[in-house]
C-alpha cells in the first residue's frame, strides 16, 4: 500500500487531473475576458493562419468555380425572374425610406433600434473539434468588434461574438448549445408576436423559439427577426422562418420550430453588427 | 533548417484541421460530423519513431493551443494529446516499430480522443447527443476516413520521421 502511494508517476497523473478539472472549471466560469495569455496565442495563431488560409481557399475556390459553371444556366433563369421582382421593390423601398426619414424628423427622433454599424470580417478558421460550433474571424478589439455583437451574413443572422482579442474574434454559431445564449425575437404578422430563442433542436436542425403567448397565431412560413429589445443586438436582422408551433410542455406558452435563414456551414465572409444607439444612452433617454 | 523542420511540420497540420473544416464544408461535413485528428496522428508518429519526449511535449504545447484558440475549453486538449503519446511510448516497449504498428496506434488514439472529447462534454453539459447519434453520425465516420488517410500516409511519414531523425542524430555532435 505505501508503494502505492510513492509512485511517482500516479502522483503526476493525478495532480494533472486535478489541474485539468481545475482548468476546465476555470474556463467554463462567465468570463467577461479573455487572460493575456490567451489572446496573445489567439492572435499569434489567427495571424499564422491567415498566411496559410489563402493558398488554402485558392485551391478550394477551383472547386467551387468548377462546381458553379455547371449551375449556371438553371441559376441565371431564375435571377431573371427575381430580376423583375426586384426593381419593384427597390422604388418602393426607397419611397418608403424616405417617408420614415421625414416622419422622423417630425418627431425629433434621430435614432432608431434599427440603425447600425457593420465592420466587415473575414472567417479564416473554425472549430476543428465541432462540439461547439465557433468561428475564428480575422477583426477584434482593435477594429471596434465586441463581445456579444451580433454575427451576421447577407442571407441573416449566424451567431454573436463570444470572445474578443485585439486582431481576432470568436463567434459562436446559432447552432452552438448554449443555455445562456437567448436572443430577444418577434414572429412578424399584422401583429408582431415577442419571443426569446433559446437553443437549437439538432435532429430538425430547427432554432427554438420559446415563450410565445399561447394565443398567438403563428402560421407556418412567417418572418422572424430580431427584436432589439435586449440590448445589444439591433433590431429587424433577419434570423428565419416559422416551421412549425407547438404548445410547451406545460401549455402556458408555444415553442415555435424556426429554420434559420442562413447556412451556418458555407461562411466566408460576415459583418459583425454593431448597434448606434448604446445601452448607456437608452437609459438616458428613459 | 532542419531544426525548424518538425515544429514547422506539426505547426501545419495544425492549422490545417482548422481550415479544413472551415473550407470544405459541403457535402461530406454537412451531413457527417466529421472531425479532422492529423495533429493527433501526427503526434502518435512523432512518439513511436523519434521519442517520448517529443511526442509529449509537442502533444502538450499543440492541445494547449488547441483549447485556447479553438475550443475555449483550458487543459482538456493538453491532458489527452500528452497522456495519449506517454501511453503509446510505453506500449511501444512491448510492440515492435513499424508503420503498421503506427497507424493501428494512431486510430486506437483517435478513437480514444472521441470518445474522452464526447464524455467531457456530456459532463460539463455542453451537448445533448445521445450515445446513437455520436456513434452514426460522428464516430465512425470520422474514424472511417482517418483509417483511409493514415494508411495512405503512414509510410510516407514514417520514412520523413525516421530521415529526419538520422539527420538530426548525424549533426549533433556527441
Amino acid at each position: 500500500m505505501p508503494k502505492f502511494f510513492l509512485n511517482k508517476r500516479l502522483i503526476i497523473l493525478l495532480v494533472s487531473i486535478m489541474v485539468l478539472v481545475a482548468l476546465i472549471g476555470f474556463s467554463l466560469k462567465e468570463r467577461s475576458e479573455l487572460t493575456w495569455m490567451e489572446k496573445f496565442a489567439k492572435d499569434t495563431v489567427v495571424f499564422m493562419q491567415s498566411i496559410v488560409h489563402k493558398p488554402a481557399q485558392l485551391v478550394a475556390g477551383f472547386f467551387e468555380n468548377v462546381n458553379d459553371l455547371r449551375r449556371t444556366y438553371e441559376e441565371n433563369k431564375q435571377l431573371k425572374a427575381h430580376l423583375e421582382q426586384y426593381v419593384l421593390l427597390q422604388s418602393e423601398v426607397e419611397s418608403l425610406k424616405k417617408e420614415n426619414e421625414r416622419l422622423r424628423e417630425l418627431l425629433d427622433k434621430k435614432e432608431s433600434l434599427r440603425d447600425f454599424v457593420a465592420i466587415q470580417a473575414t472567417v479564416i478558421g473554425r472549430n476543428p473539434d465541432r462540439w461547439e460550433e465557433t468561428l475564428i474571424v480575422n477583426k477584434g478589439s482593435q477594429h471596434g468588434v465586441k463581445k456579444d455583437m451580433a454575427v451576421i451574413t447577407p442571407q441573416g443572422l449566424i451567431g454573436k461574438v463570444r470572445s474578443v482579442s485585439p486582431f481576432s474574434a470568436t463567434v459562436q454559431l446559432l447552432s452552438a448549445n448554449d443555455r445562456q445564449n437567448r436572443i430577444s425575437a418577434f414572429v412578424q404578422g399584422d401583429e408582431n408576436v415577442f419571443g426569446l430563442i433559446e437553443g437549437y433542436d439538432e435532429e430538425r436542425e430547427a432554432l427554438l423559439l420559446k415563450r410565445l403567448p399561447y394565443d398567438a397565431k403563428i402560421n407556418k412560413g412567417q418572418r422572424v427577426f430580431t427584436s432589439g429589445l435586449g440590448g445589444i443586438f439591433p433590431k429587424g436582422l433577419f434570423i428565419g422562418e416559422v416551421e412549425e408551433v407547438v404548445a410547451d410542455e406545460y401549455g402556458l406558452t408555444q415553442i415555435a420550430y424556426i429554420k434559420p435563414a442562413a447556412n451556418f456551414y458555407d461562411i466566408d465572409d460576415v459583418m459583425i453588427v454593431k448597434r448606434k444607439i448604446e445601452m448607456s444612452q437608452e437609459e438616458e433617454g428613459q | 533548417m532542419r531544426r525548424f523542420f518538425l515544429p514547422s511540420l506539426v505547426t501545419v497540420m495544425f492549422l490545417l484541421e482548422s481550415i479544413i473544416v472551415q473550407l470544405f464544408p459541403d457535402p461530406l461535413f454537412d451531413v457527417y460530423l466529421l472531425v479532422p485528428r492529423i495533429l493527433l496522428i501526427l503526434i502518435v508518429f512523432i512518439t513511436i519513431f523519434i521519442g517520448q519526449t517529443e511526442g509529449m511535449t509537442y502533444g502538450f504545447i499543440f492541445g494547449l493551443l488547441y483549447d485556447v484558440a479553438y475550443t475555449e475549453l483550458l487543459g482538456a486538449y493538453a491532458f489527452a494529446f500528452s497522456l495519449i503519446a506517454y501511453l503509446i511510448a510505453k506500449a511501444m516497449n512491448v510492440f515492435h516499430k513499424n508503420a503498421w504498428t503506427a497507424s493501428f496506434f494512431a486510430i486506437v488514439a483517435i478513437a480514444c480522443v472521441e470518445w474522452y472529447a464526447y464524455a467531457i462534454q456530456l459532463v460539463i453539459s455542453r451537448t445533448t447527443m445521445p450515445v446513437q447519434t455520436f456513434l452514426q453520425s460522428r464516430f465512425l465516420p470520422t474514424l472511417f476516413i482517418h483509417t483511409i488517410v493514415i494508411l495512405i500516409i503512414a509510410y510516407p511519414l514514417k520514412q520523413t520521421l525516421l530521415k529526419w531523425c538520422e539527420k538530426r542524430d548525424e549533426s549533433s555532435p556527441v
